[in-house]
Formats: C-alpha cells, sequence, structure tokens
C-alpha cells in the first residue's frame, strides 16, 4: 500500500508492506540507519524515532500505520547546516557516546523530554530513559550530558 | 511458516472497524499501538489475514465523566500516568500505567490493548477490577457490556469474539474516605512484567477501621482477579492498632490465609511459586499502610 509519511520534515510517499515495521522502512528503504535494531521487542531502546513528537519504538510500530504522521528520526535532528543541537553537543562534550549503539535512541527520548520539560530533575531524566538500555552502563555521563544541555539553552 | 499478513486496513470511525471485524472473522486482527501484536506477529505467535488499525478513530481516544469515569480503549498508558483528572479520580491505575514498559510503550500503548492482550501480567487490571470496571464491546449487532471480572476467561483468553471491538472501559472513581494503591513486584523499579502485581482500594470508616475493602492481582493466576475472600477478611481491620501486622493480629491473618487460598501462582522465567507466594502477604500489609496515608486516615489531629 501507499502511504504519504513526514520523515525529518519532508514528506516521503512510501509503498509499505502490510507488516513492515518503521524501522525496516527508515532503514532498509530510506537509508537513514541512525535508528539502531538492538532486540527487535520494544525492549532496548535502540531504535527509538519520534512519532508526532512522542518517543516510540520503531522495531514494534507497523510502518502503514505512520500515513500522515510526522517520524523524526536522529538524522533528523541537527539543522541541515550540520550544527549540533545543544543535547547532542553535550553528549559529545561529557562523554555520553561510548560504544555508540544506543545513543541515536537516547538523543530521542531526550528531545521528547527537553520538548515537554525546560529544565527536567535528575529523576525525572533517569525515568524518561528507562526504555533505553545501554550495554556500556554508561547512565551517568548521558545523565551529566542532560543537566550540560539544560544549562547551555539558559 | 504462516503467510504474511496480507492486509492493512485503517479504520476511521468505530463503525467501519466493526464492519471490517464482521467481514473478517477470525482471519481479522485489531491493531492500536502494536506493543504487544507486533511483537506476536514477529514471533509467529498470530498469523491474521488483516490488520484492522484503529489509532484513527478519534472517538476511542476520549476520556469521559458522568459519575463514573469513562475511558476510551485508545487512551496510552502515557495519557493515564500523565492526566492530572484521572490521577486524582484513579491514582492506582495511574501508577500502574506509569510502569507499563518504558516511555516508548507508554507512548502508543493502550488501555483496551492491555486488555484484550489477556495477559495474567495485565498491569492495568488490577487497578480496573478494584474501580468495579466494566468493559465495552461494540459489533455490528450493538453493545455489550461486561463486567472486567467476567472479562478475563484464562490465560491469553478473553471474552472478546472476533467480530467486537472493545471501546471503553468504565470505572468507578475514588470516593470519600478511601484511598487505592497498585503495587508491583519486579526485578527492576522499570521495564518488567509484573512478578506479582496487587492493588487495593479501601474504605475507611470515622475511626480509622476498614469499612470496605477490593483487593485484585495480576501475575497470581492464570488471569488477573478479584480477590473477594480477602475483601471480606479486611472488613473492621483497625489498622491504628498496635500490632495489627502481627500474625496474631486476626484480620490480617485470616486475610492472608484467604489470599494464599485465593492465588495459584506459577514458576516461570520471571519468579518461582514460592517466591510469588511469599511476598504476597506483605504486599498486602504494605497496601492497606499506604492506603491509610493516602486516606489521611491515623494521622494525629491538630
Amino acid at each position: 500500500m501507499e502511504i504519504e509519511v513526514t520523515v525529518n520534515g519532508v514528506v516521503r510517499g512510501v509503498e509499505v508492506r502490510p507488516h513492515e515495521t518503521l524501522l525496516a522502512l527508515l532503514r532498509d528503504r530510506l537509508g537513514l540507519r541512525g535508528a539502531k535494531n538492538g532486540c527487535s521487542e520494544g525492549e532496548c531502546g535502540a531504535c527509538t524515532v519520534l512519532l508526532d513528537g512522542a518517543p516510540i519504538d520503531a522495531c514494534i510500530y507497523p510502518a502503514a500505520a505512520c500515513a500522515g504522521r510526522s517520524v523524526t528520526t536522529v538524522e533528523g535532528l541537527a539543522p541541515p547546516d550540520g550544527e549540533l543541537t545543544a543535547l547532542q553537543r553535550a553528549f559529545v562534550d561529557s562523554g555520553a557516546v561510548q560504544c555508540g549503539f544506543c545513543t541515536p535512541g537516547l538523543l530521542m527520548t531526550l528531545h521528547a523530554l527537553l520538548a515537554e520539560r525546560a529544565a527536567p530533575s535528575e529523576a525525572e531524566v533517569r525515568r524518561a530513559i528507562v526504555g533505553n538500555i545501554c550495554r556500556c552502563t554508561g547512565y551517568a555521563h548521558v545523565v551529566d550530558a542532560v543537566a550540560q544541555a539544560v544549562g547551555a539553552r539558559r | 511458516m504462516m503467510a504474511p499478513v496480507a492486509e492493512f486496513r485503517s479504520a476511521c470511525s468505530t463503525e467501519e472497524a466493526v464492519t471490517w471485524l464482521a467481514e473478517l472473522g477470525a482471519d481479522g486482527c485489531v491493531l492500536a499501538g502494536g506493543t504487544d501484536v507486533m511483537m506476536q506477529y514477529a514471533r509467529h505467535e498470530l498469523g491474521p489475514a488483516a490488520f484492522v488499525h484503529i489509532e484513527g478513530i478519534e472517538e476511542l481516544a476520549g476520556v469521559g465523566r458522568d459519575g463514573v469515569v469513562r475511558i476510551g480503549a485508545l487512551v496510552t498508558h502515557r495519557r493515564l500516568a500523565e492526566d492530572a483528572a484521572l490521577r486524582t479520580s484513579n491514582p492506582a491505575l495511574a501508577d500502574a500505567a506509569a510502569t507499563v514498559g518504558g516511555w516508548q510503550t507508554q507512548s502508543v500503548g493502550t488501555l483496551g490493548g492491555n486488555l484484550c492482550n489477556g495477559s495474567p501480567a495485565a498491569d492495568s487490571a488490577p487497578p480496573l477490577l478494584v474501580a468495579d470496571a466494566t468493559v465495552e464491546l461494540q459489533s455490528r449487532a450493538g453493545i455489550r457490556r461486561v463486567p472486567l471480572e467476567e472479562f478475563f476467561l484464562g490465560r491469553r483468553r478473553v471474552d472478546r469474539r472476533p467480530e467486537e471491538l472493545l471501546t471503553a472501559v468504565e470505572v468507578e472513581p475514588l470516593g470519600s474516605r478511601q484511598a487505592e494503591v497498585y503495587l508491583k513486584v519486579g526485578r527492576r523499579g522499570a521495564m518488567v512484567v509484573a512478578v506479582v502485581g496487587l492493588a487495593a482500594r479501601l474504605s475507611f470508616d470515622a475511626r480509622g477501621a476498614i469499612a470496605a475493602a477490593r483487593v485484585a492481582l495480576c501475575s497470581a493466576a492464570p488471569t488477573p482477579l478479584r480477590v473477594r475472600s480477602v475483601e471480606q477478611a479486611l472488613v473492621g481491620l483497625d489498622a491504628a492498632l498496635p500490632g495489627w501486622q502481627d500474625a496474631t493480629s486476626p484480620s490480617l491473618r485470616d486475610g492472608i490465609d484467604a489470599l494464599m487460598h485465593a492465588v495459584s501462582p506459577i514458576g516461570d522465567l520471571r519468579s518461582s511459586e514460592a517466591y510469588r507466594r511469599a511476598v504476597l502477604p506483605g504486599l498486602l500489609a504494605r497496601a492497606i499502610e499506604i492506603c491509610r496515608a493516602r486516606a489521611g486516615v491515623g494521622v494525629p489531629e491538630g
């Protein structure tokens, strides 16, 4: 079936299969490989993207259900001139990236959090990312990065 | 190997969805946020000919109040957890919704889906059971209303016919001198399926003794269940009396005995049967303490 979906601000017409996941559509056919396939079961959050602004696991969300909706991936965070967002810059500066596999998913969830709350508490940050697993266990630097990004935006 | 699902239909209205469900019968599969269905599909646990996608049906996404609280089937866990009015009227449901998976699951996972999935571990079930929930099922033949207690038939089996769509859940809001809580035991504080879950809604008399009780469980039997024998045993319990939690305290001991008779937990990869049994008495006592505190019972006046 043919659907129209807005991906990172650009309306795309794509042919999707009834069982296709959003993650398969993004990675295999639109060439957006930022969202990662970790567990394929909605447990690890490596595939997190925003659907109409809300974080979802793209690995278990049907592509066909995205018709008429807006999807944002990590590729869509920084503007076309390539300047990183405050959160991305803070991830780099705080050493919040270790192996990097969970990073795109964490960035998406945390961007959603910062869109809702200008200055979340540490507890709110930790609660927001319970669905994003970092196998390097580098959560402390991630939490630091959010605090730094919040500070930088002030 | 099952054939891949051949069709994806997005319904714009309840009427359209139930028309398709009637046409498809057992070949149709209702799909909302997909957090259970898509995973089960990937694991080849279900092989429908068509998905009937209902996420776009706006009339199923609302919350109404008219004595009872009417929650549309498409209300997400995130909304249940965050909505200030729902948190006031049904706080245990909000607590439970906040423990369903991570934010990603809560963004799109729905109340209707959590119930229709028929998991013995459904977090939303115990808080709904203590709120005397009724589910509303719609088909081309009309509307059927089923008490939630009777909706759960067995493990992964619910009283929904293939041509029916669960459209709403109606619950009682908390009354005066009432309090409720949902307690969930898991290996982590987040992202876990309940080892056991317990919801209690307690009414207190003017002295602070339990005047009426509702208690419900998940992950303690093949279905979520309300434990009326426990409820009866708790009536009259005065948690202001010293030592009420001891085995010598008649009311609590009777309540715990009733609880142990009512449950039939299994051992699985999440926990052993013995552990599930071992944590339940303490969970019941803690629920009573929390409800007393939330209702402001036993707090010295002045």
